[in-house]
């Protein structure tokens, strides 16, 4: 992981995303604050349509706030052109879904290489690069399987591998255990972990609490609005990052 | 597009093996939509070159001095004479003409079925206005014109066309020997058949199929029939000379001879037009040429009209397909988008899939065409050739084809809002 600079990593100034325009609008993200630093370990917590969802595509610039200020180690990329922010998600943003989003038709070797594809890195570093991460995730053996082979925690981890291959400043997780057992959700969890451990800022959205609660801090997010997530929360060892 | 377009074309070229049937379906769009337009264009342009071939042979450097053949009703027409053909070849000798060639034209009756037969009488350097070799025999000599006055039929030589319809079926050579009896101007003349010339009009069927279909000849056919029974010049004595024929050495002899022939007769109007012009008229055999080879651009025109539509049915379907493929890949582009896949390598990817896929329908449509082609002869007599040096245009129209085919989906692809895909706003 790149070292950290002075900046916060993640700036939210009152960003919002509303959808749609006029009586029809849909405010699913109201004006939010948030601040993350490089290494942080963040969980949002919160019910279905909470906008959970949109503020994770808004922090991974795949979506664009409506309104307000969001700035990436310290430069406001709200109003990027696709390139850059193409860019930006290329080398310092990982995504890990619900879903894995895997290409079903390819190797996990070849899903893992995919974001080294377009940054332009050659074949043979590629693949060298793709089978160390599958390695770090405990998947060396499973590099020429396809996801319909692997099993719901190995397609995780290897969705891990390939946000983490590229070495990101911050990993966002959309609900990575939510269709997972307990044994192949705690793997993923410790892996996501690691990746904190290295210097990896984590925003790992999430309703259960159990998970949540491995993460030092925790927000809860209601009706677009985001603030401290009330407790009580379950005891379980605290993971790194925790401050 | 930065230095990673290989591998995403590469990319692109890994998703056409990912799926077969919606790859197969589109090669075999792009093939048929190829094959077709082979044929099409083997045939517009094939025509195209052939009648101008064929055109050609009527003599790129005679002039020709006749009445006109198309008049209207009532109109009187001075025939040319023997004197016209002295000074014509008074006022063209100082440039040294190949021939001066003058000939007779009647129309008999053969006896006794009395079937209309047209009689050319020619002296025996006529052949050299033509460009037409012989299929049997020979052509006629200055000998075969002494033979009028004998006891026996006078030599004879038939066009091509005039052997089948005198004869059917029977082969050039078996019509050499064969009396034929025509009745002209009343009295018989009896001949014999010493030569059969070639059929010069390699697609007589086109113009002929065209006539009988409008019931009546174009001036086209009227003009290049060449179905004449042809006599030595002298066996139609008395008879007014239908034309004279000016032989340059040279084409760019044509030009001074055309002036020369204008000062005893002034120019009429361009072209066939000319034709329907009362009068005697000077006309320049390559002007016909350019004229009918004109009419024939139509032709080509609407053979263009014709695969350009079916060349954008194909695109159309093609981008249907591809738009259907889109829909079932968003997941797919929307991942591809997460992890650094600008919009403009999206279409890039889709464009190479279209565009390859096109082109493979486009290698699969040359043999096809090829196979079509075949068919279609064999099947319609009709002149369908295939050539190969029609696969560089092919291939370019399979390129076209891909390109058109893949700007929807590319653009679609390209425009995709992975939010909205992943955060299954949209399926």
């Amino acid at each position: 992981m790149s070292a950290p600079s002075s900046a916060p990593l993640l700036v939210l100034r009152g960003a919002a995303r509303t959808y749609g325009r006029g009586p029809l609008a849909v405010p699913a993200l109201k004006p939010t604050d948030l601040v993350v630093d490089a290494g942080e370990y963040v969980a949002v917590m919160g019910p279905s349509g909470s906008g959970k969802s949109t503020l994770l595509h808004v922090l991974g610039l795949l979506d664009r706030p409506t309104a307000g200020e969001y700035l990436f180690e310290g430069r406001a990329v709200a109003a990027l052109p696709d390139r850059d922010l193409a860019a930006l998600r290329n080398r310092a943003i990982g995504f890990v879904f619900q879903r894995f989003h895997l290409l079903r038709d390819e190797t996990a070797e070849r899903n893992v290489a995919l974001p080294l594809l377009y940054a332009g890195v050659r074949r043979p570093e590629r693949r060298r690069r793709a089978l160390g991460a599958l390695e770090a995730v405990g998947l060396a053996g499973r590099a020429g399987h396809r996801p319909g082979e692997l099993s719901g925690g190995e397609q995780q981890r290897v969705a891990l591998a390939r946000a983490l291959v590229k070495r990101p400043r911050v990993l966002l997780a959309d609900e990575p255990t939510g269709n997972l057992d307990s044994a192949a959700g705690a793997r993923v969890l410790e892996l996501v972990e690691a990746a904190v451990a290295a210097g990896a800022a984590v925003v790992l959205i999430t309703h259960d609490p159990r998970v949540a609660a491995r993460a030092p801090r925790r927000l809860g997010l209601v009706d677009g609005c985001l603030g401290p997530a009330a407790g009580p929360w379950p005891a379980v060892p605290a993971g790194p990052g925790a401050r | 597009m930065s230095s990673h377009w290989l591998p995403v074309a590469g990319e692109g070229l890994r998703r056409l093996r990912r799926w077969p049937l919606r790859t197969a379906l589109s090669a075999v769009t792009s093939a048929v939509a190829i094959a077709v337009t082979v044929n099409v264009i083997s045939l517009s342009q094939g025509l195209d070159e052939d009648i101008r071939r064929d055109v050609e042979r009527f003599g790129l450097r005679t002039l020709d001095v006749e009445a006109a053949s198309v008049v209207a009703p009532g109109t009187r027409v001075d025939p040319l004479t023997l004197a016209d053909l002295d000074r014509i070849r008074a006022r063209v000798a100082d440039l040294d003409p190949e021939a001066v060639v003058p000939r007779r034209h009647a129309v008999g009756t053969r006896i006794p079925d009395g079937r209309r037969v047209q009689l050319v009488a020619a002296p025996p350097d006529y052949l050299g206005t033509l460009d037409v070799p012989l299929a049997a025999g020979r052509w006629l000599t200055a000998a075969d014109a002494a033979g009028r006055d004998g006891p026996g039929p006078l030599a004879c030589a038939l066009d091509s066309q005039a052997a089948a319809d005198l004869w059917p079926g029977l082969a050039p050579a078996a019509c050499l020997g064969r009396p034929l009896e025509v009745r002209v101007a009343g009295r018989p003349l009896r001949l014999v058949v010493v030569g059969v010339l070639s059929d010069p009009l390699r697609y007589r069927v086109l113009f002929e199929t065209f006539d009988s279909s409008r019931g009546a000849r174009t001036l086209s056919s009227a003009l290049l029939a060449f179905r004449n029974v042809y006599l030595p010049f002298e066996a139609l004595d008395g008879a007014p000379l239908s034309g004279i024929s000016v032989v340059a050495r040279r084409a760019a002899q044509v030009e001074a001879l055309r002036e020369r022939l204008f000062d005893l007769w002034p120019p009429r109007a361009a072209g066939l037009a000319a034709f329907l012009e009362p009068g005697i008229g000077v006309f320049v055999r390559k002007d016909w040429m350019d004229a009918l080879g004109g009419s024939t651009q139509t032709g080509v025109m609407v053979g263009n009209f014709v695969w350009i539509v079916i060349v954008l049915v194909a695109a159309i379907l093609i981008a249907t397909l591809g738009l259907v493929g889109i829909r079932e890949r968003y997941d797919e582009i929307a991942v591809r988008r997460c992890e650094g896949a600008r919009r403009r390598a999206v279409a890039w990817q889709i464009t190479v899939e279209g565009t390859v896929t096109a082109l493979l329908g486009g290698a699969l449509g040359l043999p096809l065409g090829y196979l079509g082609a075949a068919l279609l002869r064999a099947l319609v007599d009709f002149p369908f050739r295939f050539e190969i040096r029609y696969a560089l245009p092919a291939t370019g129209v399979a390129l076209a084809l891909g390109l058109l085919g893949s700007v929807l989906p590319a653009r679609r692809a390209a425009r995709l809002d992975p939010a909205r895909v992943l955060g299954r706003r949209i399926t």
